[in-house]
C-alpha cells in the first residue's frame, strides 16, 4: 500500500512537472529569430507535394498544395492525382474558411484536426512564449490556436514542431531533406489519432 | 440602361453564332464521332495533364500514357513527376502508387468513374444519348467541342462540366473538366495510335 502510495506521488510529481523540466531544457535569454517557420513563406513559390495520408485504417494519395497570398494569409488544398478537389481551406489571420470539402469528409471533428494541423504547418511566427537550450537545439515554446507548441532548431533551422498537452506529445510535425527554405520532406505525426501525413516535394 | 439590353442580346446571339454549332453541324459531329469510335479497338495515347488552380502562379502538369481497349478497358499512367496508375476494368478502380497498389475507396472515386466512363463513351460513341447530362455543341476553328453538364445536383457540386475536344478526324483531343468553383483539369493527347495489338496484360494490376 505505501509503495503503491509512494508511486502515486511520484507519478503525480512527474505530471506536475513541466514538459521543458522534465526534457532538461536550460531556459536562455529570447532571441527571435527573423522567421521561425521559413517554409511556406515565399509568395512567389506555388508549394506542391506529393502527399500521403493514413487516416485510422484508410491509405490516400493525392497533392497537396500551399500558396501563401499574403501576410498571414495561405491557401491549402488537396487534390487528387487525377485532378479532384478534395478539399480547400484559407487561413488569413485568426480566420479560417472552408472554400470546399467532399461530402465524404465534411466532418467537423476532422475538419479541426487538419485545421490545427494546417495552421501549426504555415505559421511563420508563432506567439512566442520562452526559449530553451537543449543540447545543440533551440527550443522555442509557441502558442498556435490557444495551443502549447514546442519548435525544435539546429544550426538556426527548423527541423521540428511538437505540440504538447498536458505533458504529452499530441502531434509532431518532421522537416527534413531541407534547402533555401523549403523542406522537400514533411512528416505529421499524431500520437493519439490513427492519423499520418507524408508530404514530398515535387 | 434599358438601352444597353438590346445591345447585350445581340452581343450574346453574335458570339453565339460564332462558337455554337446549328443541329445540322451537331448531328454531323456524332456521325463522325460514332464512326470513329466503331472503327476503334485500342487506343495509346500521351497526354499532359494541366491542374489549374486559380490561386496558383502556374498550373501543375504531369505527364503520361493512357491505354484503352473496348469495351471498356482504361488505364492512366502517370510518369511524372511521380509514378502512378490507375486502371478502370470490370467497372473496379485499380490504383498502383509507386508500386503501392490499392483499390481507391474516396469519395471522388465516383467523379473518376463518371469521368471515365464519359470518355469510355465519347469513344464508343453513345455518349450523346445520355440523360445525366445536358449536351451544347461548338466549333472552334478546324475542331469541336461538346460541352457536358451533369443533371444530377449531387454531381454538380464536384463538376460543372466536362469538355471534350475532338480533332478534325473526330477523335478525342482534349478533355476538360471544370469544377464549380471554375477550376480545371484540362487533359491534351498527343503521339495516339490506334487498333494496336493490346494485351490484357497491360490492364493487369
Amino acid at each position: 500500500m505505501r509503495f503503491l502510495l509512494t508511486s502515486l506521488l511520484l507519478m503525480l510529481c512527474i505530471s506536475c512537472t513541466s514538459y521543458p523540466k522534465r526534457n532538461h531544457f536550460n531556459p536562455t535569454v529570447t532571441s527571435r529569430v527573423s522567421i521561425l517557420n521559413p517554409y511556406f513563406s515565399d509568395t512567389a513559390q506555388d508549394y506542391i507535394y506529393r502527399a500521403n495520408i493514413k487516416a485510422f485504417d484508410k491509405n490516400f494519395s493525392g497533392i497537396f498544395i500551399v500558396k501563401k497570398l499574403g501576410i498571414e494569409h495561405h491557401r491549402i488544398a488537396f487534390t487528387t492525382e487525377l485532378g479532384n478537389k478534395i478539399f480547400d481551406f484559407t487561413f488569413e489571420g485568426d480566420k479560417f474558411k472552408v472554400n470546399h470539402i467532399v461530402k465524404e469528409l465534411d466532418k467537423k471533428l476532422l475538419i479541426n484536426v487538419l485545421r490545427n494541423d494546417f495552421e501549426v504547418l504555415v505559421k511563420e511566427n508563432p506567439l512566442l512564449e520562452k526559449t530553451f537550450v537543449y543540447k545543440k537545439d533551440t527550443v522555442y515554446q509557441t502558442t498556435i490556436l490557444g495551443k502549447n507548441h514546442f519548435h525544435f532548431c539546429r544550426q538556426k533551422q527548423l527541423y521540428k514542431i511538437t505540440h504538447i498537452k498536458r505533458g504529452k506529445h499530441k502531434v509532431e510535425f518532421l522537416f527534413s531533406e531541407i534547402n533555401d527554405d523549403l523542406a522537400n520532406y514533411i512528416e505529421i505525426n499524431h500520437r493519439n489519432l490513427r492519423l499520418s501525413i507524408r508530404l514530398k516535394s515535387i | 440602361m434599358r438601352s444597353l439590353i438590346p445591345l447585350f442580346l445581340l452581343l450574346t446571339a453574335f458570339v453565339s453564332a460564332q462558337t455554337k454549332m446549328n443541329t445540322s453541324e451537331a448531328d454531323a459531329l456524332k456521325v463522325k464521332v460514332r464512326a470513329q469510335a466503331e472503327a476503334t479497338e485500342t487506343i495509346l495515347s500521351d497526354f499532359v495533364q494541366y491542374k489549374h488552380l486559380d490561386f496558383l502562379s502556374n498550373d501543375i502538369i504531369s505527364t503520361g500514357k493512357l491505354a484503352f481497349k473496348t469495351p471498356d478497358k482504361v488505364k492512366w499512367e502517370y510518369v511524372t513527376p511521380f509514378l502512378y496508375t490507375v486502371i478502370f476494368k470490370n467497372e473496379t478502380l485499380y490504383i498502383n502508387d509507386s508500386g503501392n497498389k490499392s483499390a481507391m475507396d474516396i469519395g471522388s472515386n465516383k467523379i473518376f468513374k463518371q469521368l471515365n466512363q464519359l470518355i469510355t463513351a465519347s469513344i464508343s460513341g453513345d455518349l450523346f444519348d445520355a440523360e445525366a447530362f445536358t449536351v451544347s455543341y461548338f466549333k472552334k476553328e478546324k475542331k469541336s467541342e461538346a460541352h457536358f453538364e451533369p443533371t444530377d445536383p449531387e454531381f454538380r457540386e464536384y463538376i460543372k462540366s466536362f469538355q471534350i475536344i475532338f480533332n478534325s478526324k473526330g477523335e478525342v483531343a482534349e478533355v476538360k473538366m471544370v469544377e464549380p468553383s471554375d477550376d480545371y483539369t484540362l487533359i491534351i493527347f498527343s503521339n495516339r495510335t490506334t487498333n494496336q495489338p493490346l494485351s490484357d496484360a497491360v490492364f493487369a494490376h
